[in-house]
């Protein structure tokens, strides 16, 4: 190999890389882009939507209200319900007139003051999200009346109320900080990371080879005083670059949106979300991909080498994005984890130990493993590359 | 400069079976002459001339370019040769200069003899109006200039120029045709591939009538008249190939 003729080929191509708006899009833009658009917009419409919900009052058909009068009128007067009349409230619900309604037999209240027991029934649509929404809120209405009478039973017979709880039970969350931002990125991070890898070398690829073929230029190329290889790693090195741009843009933009994006949407949440994420668990998971940004850059390079033209290139690149796609998305099954036969598996190997490492959680035998393995089957698909390359019949495909 | 002793290529196509696309070619083509290739289309041209680019490797056979061995020595053979053909391309995203550069500097050439070489290019071949512009943005005649000038940066000893006048307008293939009669007087040595006789008929010092990936007739326009008692390199070409 001449390092000299590797360089000049590396340094043009660059240079025309970054000349090719295609490439500008899916490169620098989209990972860029990607995560703030994903992370405020859902944010923006989850905080839309409970602001509208609060802001909403809650419409209920009462039946049999005439049994509950001391209920209505304590618990359900002056909150945010409203109360609709309807001829059929199970049409009523259908057509959205109310969110739910609420049943009570006849005697309701007269049974419940001789100490006798009754029921009530709500009716609700579990397919609406504001009507599970009304239907919980009427619960925790029923369950805090139901509270109130317990207590009064219990004052008459002369028993405390503590005798019916002799455990008092405790939770508090022992997740650091940093777990808790791990638990949130690990799934989504290392899926996202790995497909932006594929989609940011995809498009150099395809131009430096089949783009190439179409334009007359590769054999231009092929009549100067440069051997193969040469102009094999030179093209390499480009697309690895782009998937390299990509995985850092992407890395960093969606570390920064993820933690803007969870303060915002955690005023909504009960429980507080803190979001630390620490350099070491990212600059590993940057490791970890570097292996996986060649393999994929050779793989891509290989596959379209061998198409004639532009389009022929898209078209057998499609269906290897779904094959990056599914082990990518191996952190989505619940319970998966990383083992000695799965460290071998690529791309899933990686998306595991990355959210392991995200999570704070540092097997470095397994790192080290997956790290080498995943050079081993880069340095399998070079050499594939670099054999492609000196075959006349790919070359001169027509 | 460019001699070859029974060279061969042979493709295997999946439905046509064994191609025999140069088959035991024997030319010879010697400094400050131009030598011309005449067949018709699928004959055989392209396939030979990059046998001897080395960009396609012989099936059997051998031949000698600049002195040096297009099977073991194809990277000398690749300095020593400008190769210029309707399907070598331009860099669309680069620009003139940019263009010219980079084959100049995978040529080996160093920086400071490249910038003169590069000058004194763009001066020669009147390229300096378009010379920061992107390719993309040049008119036909402008990338065939740069094409041109792409093949020239090295100054190699041998050209071999497939067709290079194919599709183009009048005044680019003129432009084309003076600059090998230049090289000609530069004693270079020019094998020159086409399918349009008249160009064969103005240029060629020596011609070569191949068919079927064959050689089927050597000789110079007189040479080639005398056998054949016509006139015409036409006549001459239908009666040689007899279709």
């Amino acid at each position: 190999m001449n390092l000299r003729k590797v360089r000049i080929i590396y340094f043009k191509e660059m240079l025309e890389t970054l000349r090719d708006r295609r490439t500008l899009i899916s490169t620098i833009l989209i990972p860029i882009l990607l995560f703030p658009i994903l992370m405020f917009g859902m944010s923006a419409v989850v905080v839309t939507m409970m602001e509208k919900t609060e802001a909403e009052a809650t419409r209920v058909a009462m039946i049999g209200e005439e049994f509950a009068h001391s209920f209505v009128f304590t618990f359900l007067e002056g909150d945010d319900f409203q109360k609709v009349e309807v001829e059929d409230f199970e049409s009523a619900l259908k057509e959205k007139e109310i969110h739910a309604a609420l049943e009570f037999p006849s005697g309701f209240e007269e049974k419940l003051t001789l100490g006798e027991n009754s029921e009530a029934t709500i009716y609700y649509d579990a397919a609406e999200l504001r009507s599970s929404i009304a239907a919980e809120k009427l619960f925790d209405k029923l369950e805090h009346y139901q509270d109130s009478l317990v207590a009064e039973r219990l004052r008459d017979r002369g028993v405390e109320r503590s005798l019916l709880q002799p455990i008092k039970i405790n939770e508090e969350n022992l997740a650091s900080q940093e777990k808790m931002g791990g638990f949130m990125l690990g799934m989504f991070l290392p899926y996202m990371i790995v497909i932006l890898a594929m989609v940011g070398a995809m498009y150099p690829a395809i131009d430096l080879t089949a783009g190439e073929k179409e334009r007359g230029t590769l054999e231009t190329i092929l009549v100067t005083p440069v051997s193969r290889l040469d102009i094999a790693t030179g093209k390499f090195l480009t697309v690895l670059t782009a998937s390299l741009i990509t995985i850092l843009l992407s890395t960093a933009s969606m570390s920064l949106s993820a933690s803007l994006g969870f303060a915002q949407m955690s005023q909504f949440s009960s429980e507080q979300v803190p979001f630390i994420i620490k350099p070491l668990p990212i600059i590993l998971l940057l490791l970890l991909m570097l292996p996986l940004a060649a393999l994929f850059s050779s793989a891509l390079l290989s596959v379209s080498l061998f198409a004639k033209s532009y389009k022929e290139a898209q078209s057998y690149v499609s269906p290897l994005m779904f094959v990056v796609i599914l082990p990518a998305m191996i952190n989505f099954i619940p319970g998966i984890e990383l083992n000695w036969g799965l460290a071998f598996v690529p791309i899933v190997n990686i998306s595991l130990a990355a959210r392991e490492v995200l999570l704070g959680t540092f097997r470095w035998e397994f790192i080290g493993l997956i790290f080498v393995s995943t050079f081993i089957y880069a340095s399998l698909s070079i050499f594939v590359t670099k054999q492609l390359f000196e075959k006349e019949d790919v070359l001169f495909r027509t | 400069m460019i001699a070859t002793s029974n060279l061969t290529k042979i493709f295997q196509d999946k439905k046509r079976g064994e191609i025999r696309a140069v088959d035991s070619v024997n030319i010879e083509c010697k400094p400050g002459r131009v030598f011309g290739l005449l067949g018709l289309n699928g004959a055989g041209k392209t396939t030979l001339m990059r046998v001897l680019s080395t960009t396609l490797k012989p099936t059997s056979g051998n031949a000698k370019v600049a002195g040096y061995d297009v099977i073991s020595q194809p990277e000398k053979v690749k300095e020593k040769i400008g190769f210029l053909s309707s399907d070598t391309g331009l860099y669309h995203r680069l620009t003139a200069e940019e263009t010219v550069s980079y084959f100049g500097r995978l040529n080996g050439m160093e920086q400071n003899i490249l910038k003169k070489r590069v000058d004194e290019i763009f001066e020669r071949f009147d390229m300096n109006e378009f010379r920061k512009r992107r390719v993309d943005k040049l008119s036909t005649g402008m990338k065939q200039k740069i094409s041109i000038a792409r093949t020239f940066i090295n100054d190699p000893e041998v050209l071999i120029l497939d067709e290079p006048t194919i599709g183009l307008d009048v005044v680019t293939s003129r432009g084309i045709i003076q600059f090998i009669k230049k090289s000609k007087q530069a004693d270079k040595c020019i094998l020159f591939s086409t399918h349009v006789m008249w160009e064969a008929q103005k240029l060629c010092d020596d011609i070569a009538i191949i068919h079927k990936g064959k050689i089927w007739e050597v000789g110079t326009l007189e040479q080639l008249r005398a056998r054949t008692g016509l006139n015409d390199l036409d006549d001459i070409f239908v009666k040689i190939v007899g279709e």
